[in-house]
């Protein structure tokens, strides 16, 4: 499942961090696996995520084949 | 050397100064700056700082924090480096440039050591590193570390007398130019910074509302404090984020760079680490392999240690009964057997162990499970408020507390670094597997009693102390050290291959170690503890041995303690053995050979098991039923009876409260445990 990340939200020093590694507005992300701690996948980097830090990542999802 | 986490600085490094620093597939292995030396190629010295790795300037945890301030020039113990060697990854160009973009800013000669260009290369991405090169304006040197790879042009680069400072054109957004120049100002008139650095430290403090906060770094002048206030109130008022717009802004420099420098051959489909992962972080197979792994653990220092162990234990049985008929009857004779050989013997025997021990854990560590394992604990460590992140130093515990206590300088969250801090002794280390095997064996001697039972005891072990630190933490979490749950973000690296020269390396390491404790501490601790069993004198020479100790300094204290630990189903004998494995667990079984040593026959030298199996109480009940044994065993899982841990406790947390709080809470909890077990175990006809 292939999604583009459209707004993060939730605490400041984290989005921070989050876009620097990349993973800021208009960064593709793939959800590889898991329900509470989830497995992203972001230019080419596998990252791992838990409930609170997954839930401030708003993403949209891309129709198949938008890529 | 800098670079993101994992990117291979300490492999790099190891291979330029000689040295051996830990290295690891997960990220966060460094956690404090290691100073090696190399050599020019000229034959110049060169002083080489390794770093923790770091994503950004902008720390968010203690092991960054060590990388930004040696950066800035902010610590007083090392001072500023001349150069500075950019470690990336080149498998993941993009993401690593965000720092060396940082660094850039520093305006120091930087090299850039583009490293793993084998991962790369695996994934279909070409890198042109002279098309790099010439884009930045800095030396940029292909490398494998793993391999020694481009380790000559490296050196060949660091030995330049001159090195060409980056050719590194990026605007600050004009809204913030303004500010940068005016906290830059300040910080070179008040704070006394060299001007390039103080453009980079403003920039950071003005983007990163976290740069003051952690510890350990200089606290800036009242001047430049006051103008950063301003400047912060000023921008919260109008509501931009400038520090997204910053990091936006560097990004599109990169993409920029790096739209000529990459190439895809081909676009790559899952690889053979996604395929792996589907198994292994999957939410119920993840924990079918957790499970055997530690099952595997187990039963390999059951069965395969068994032969060196028994080679190790007839080699020592040999040379005390040499010792015993080469020597005259006497004091000195006694002090050898039953002191040195009986103490430093008794826990030699347990290296086998050990070595596999360490073994998994360099298993674990050098493939990449260990990051898995986090995500994998992330779910139930929730339960108890911290997340999967801490896992890793725990799991470092079953090792040793100690290099686990410093893992934890990874944790963002002060409140949860701590909160791990604390429970992290909890997990049942090395030092504790020879209390548990003696105890084990002293429990089960039959040959015939099945592995699998031994195993099950020992996995019980385990498992009491993994929930005893998960309780433990919920329980911190909610009272003492109450935080939000804080948020995780954990890289999960590639999987490599296990390099086995370097686990095999890191055994020997930890198993010379064992000897060294076992020849400097345990022996140190069994001779004087053979004296304070062997003095004074009793009065009547012709004393059987075992009132001699009884009367003996030793005996005295022993006594003294007794009915502080009686009511568990422990004699004074076994209270002098807790008191002394109060300087490291495993002197519990050295102090158990000594003491039982020195009050077995003359001539005896059987092996400690039977030795503690045939001890009674004065009434001629037996001392160690399966029930004290089982109680000792608990008493181990939870007391807090090591002093470096303490030491290194102190350390980290900076104070003497929470050590001395986590030997009461330990203490205390093993006590009260004990107390329970052991009189419903009674009251159960045990
Ligand atoms: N394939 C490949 N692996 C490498 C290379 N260099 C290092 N590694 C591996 O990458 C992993 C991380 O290496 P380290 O040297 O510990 O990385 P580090 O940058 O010091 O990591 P931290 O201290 O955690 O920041 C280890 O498993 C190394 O064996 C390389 O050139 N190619
Ligand atoms: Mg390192």
């Amino acid at each position: 499942m292939t999604g583009r990340v459209c707004r993060l939200t939730g605490d400041e020093s984290f989005c921070q961090r989050i876009r620097e590694m990349g993973f800021g507005e208009a960064s593709l992300v793939t959800k590889i696996s898991g329900h509470t701690t989830s497995l992203c996948m972001v230019n080419g980097t596998r990252l791992a995520l838990n409930h609170d830090a997954a839930r401030c990542i708003l993403v949209e999802h891309l129709p198949a084949g938008a890529r | 050397m800098v670079g993101n986490p994992n990117c291979g600085k300490t492999t790099l490094f190891n291979a330029l100064t000689g040295l051996r620093q830990k290295v690891g597939n997960y990220p966060g292995v460094t956690i404090e700056k290691k100073i090696g030396e190399a050599f020019s190629q000229h034959g110049r010295p060169m002083k080489i700082i390794d770093l923790p790795g770091a994503y950004s300037l902008a720390a968010r945890s203690p092991d960054e924090a060590v990388t930004r301030d040696v950066l800035l020039g902010r610590r007083a113990d090392t001072p500023q480096p001349d150069r500075i060697i950019c470690v990336i990854d080149a498998s993941n160009l993009e993401r690593n440039l965000y720092l060396v973009h940082q660094i850039l800013d520093l305006g120091r000669p930087v090299i850039i050591a583009l490293n793993m260009m084998d991962l790369a290369a695996g994934n279909g991405t070409r890198i042109d590193h002279a098309k790099l090169e010439d884009e930045l304006g800095v030396p940029v040197i292909p490398c494998e570390a793993i391999h020694g790879r481009g380790l000559v042009e490296l050196r060949l680069a660091m030995s330049r007398a001159e090195l060409p400072l980056a050719r590194h054109s990026w605007d600050v957004p004009a809204p913030i130019a303004a500010a940068v120049a005016e906290l830059q100002a300040s910080l070179v008139d008040t704070d006394g910074r060299p001007p390039l650095i103080a453009r980079a430290e403003a920039l950071l403090l003005l983007t990163d509302f976290d740069t003051l906060g952690v510890a350990g770094s200089t606290p800036l002048s009242a001047r430049t404090l006051g103008l950063l206030n301003v400047w912060h109130e000023r921008w919260k008022g109008q509501g931009t984020d400038w520090s997204a717009t910053l990091i936006k802004g560097r990004y599109e420099a990169i993409n920029h760079l790096c739209r000529d420098v990459i190439r895809r051959t081909r676009v790559s489909g899952p690889s053979l680490s996604d395929r792996v992962d589907a198994v292994l972080v999957h939410s119920m197979w993840g924990w079918v392999f957790f499970g055997a792994i530690m099952v595997a653990l187990f039963f390999s220092i059951f069965s395969l240690a068994e032969y060196p162990m028994n080679w190790i234990d007839g080699w020592i049985a040999a040379l005390g009964t040499w010792v015993q008929s080469a020597m005259a009857p006497g004091d000195l004779r006694d002090l050898l057997t039953d002191g040195v050989i009986g103490g430093v013997g008794g826990i030699v025997i347990f290296l086998p162990q050990i070595l596999i021990l360490f073994f998994f854990v360099g298993l674990l560590e050098s493939t990449g499970y260990m990051a898995r394992a986090a995500f994998l604990m992330d779910r139930p460590m929730s339960k108890v408020g911290l997340h999967g992140k801490s896992f890793i130093p725990l799991l470092g515990s079953y090792a040793c507390a100690i290099p686990g206590i410093m893992a934890t300088r990874t944790i963002e969250n002060a409140k949860d670094r701590l909160v791990t801090i604390l429970v992290a002794p909890l997990m049942s280390c090395s030092a504790r597997l020879p209390v548990y095997l003696l105890m084990i064996a002293t429990l089960l001697p039959s040959e015939t009693v099945p592995t699998a039972t031994k195993v099950g005891i020992m996995l019980g072990m385990y498992v009491l102390g993994t929930a005893g630190a998960f309780g433990f933490a919920w329980l911190f979490k909610r009272t003492l050290l109450r935080s939000a749950p804080a948020l995780m973000i954990l890289e999960l690296p590639p999987y490599q291959p296990p390099r086995f020269k370097e686990i095999l390396r890191q055994m020997l390491e930890r198993g010379w170690l064992f000897l060294k404790n076992a020849g400097t501490i345990i022996l140190g601790i069994s001779i004087v503890l053979w004296f304070l069993t062997a003095y004074p004198k009793h009065p009547d020479p012709a004393v059987t041995a075992d009132v001699q100790i009884a009367a003996s300094y030793a005996g005295q204290a022993g006594h003294l303690i007794e009915p502080l630990i009686k009511p568990l189903g422990f004699d004074w004998r076994i209270g002098i053995g807790l008191v002394t494995s109060f300087a490291a667990r495993e002197v519990f079984v050295s102090s158990m050979g000594v003491i039982f040593g020195v009050e077995g026959a003359e001539d005896d030298m059987s092996p400690l098991r039977d030795t503690l199996r045939s001890a009674t109480w004065p009434d001629g009940a037996a001392l160690f039923t399966p029930l004290v044994c089982v109680v000792l065993m608990i008493y181990y899982v939870f007391a807090m009876q090591c002093m470096s841990t303490i030491a290194i406790v102190k350390r980290e947390t900076n104070s003497w409260r929470w050590p001395l709080f986590q030997v009461a809470y330990m203490t205390g909890t093993a006590w009260l445990v004990c107390f329970l077990v052991y009189q419903a175990g009674r009251l159960a006809g045990y």
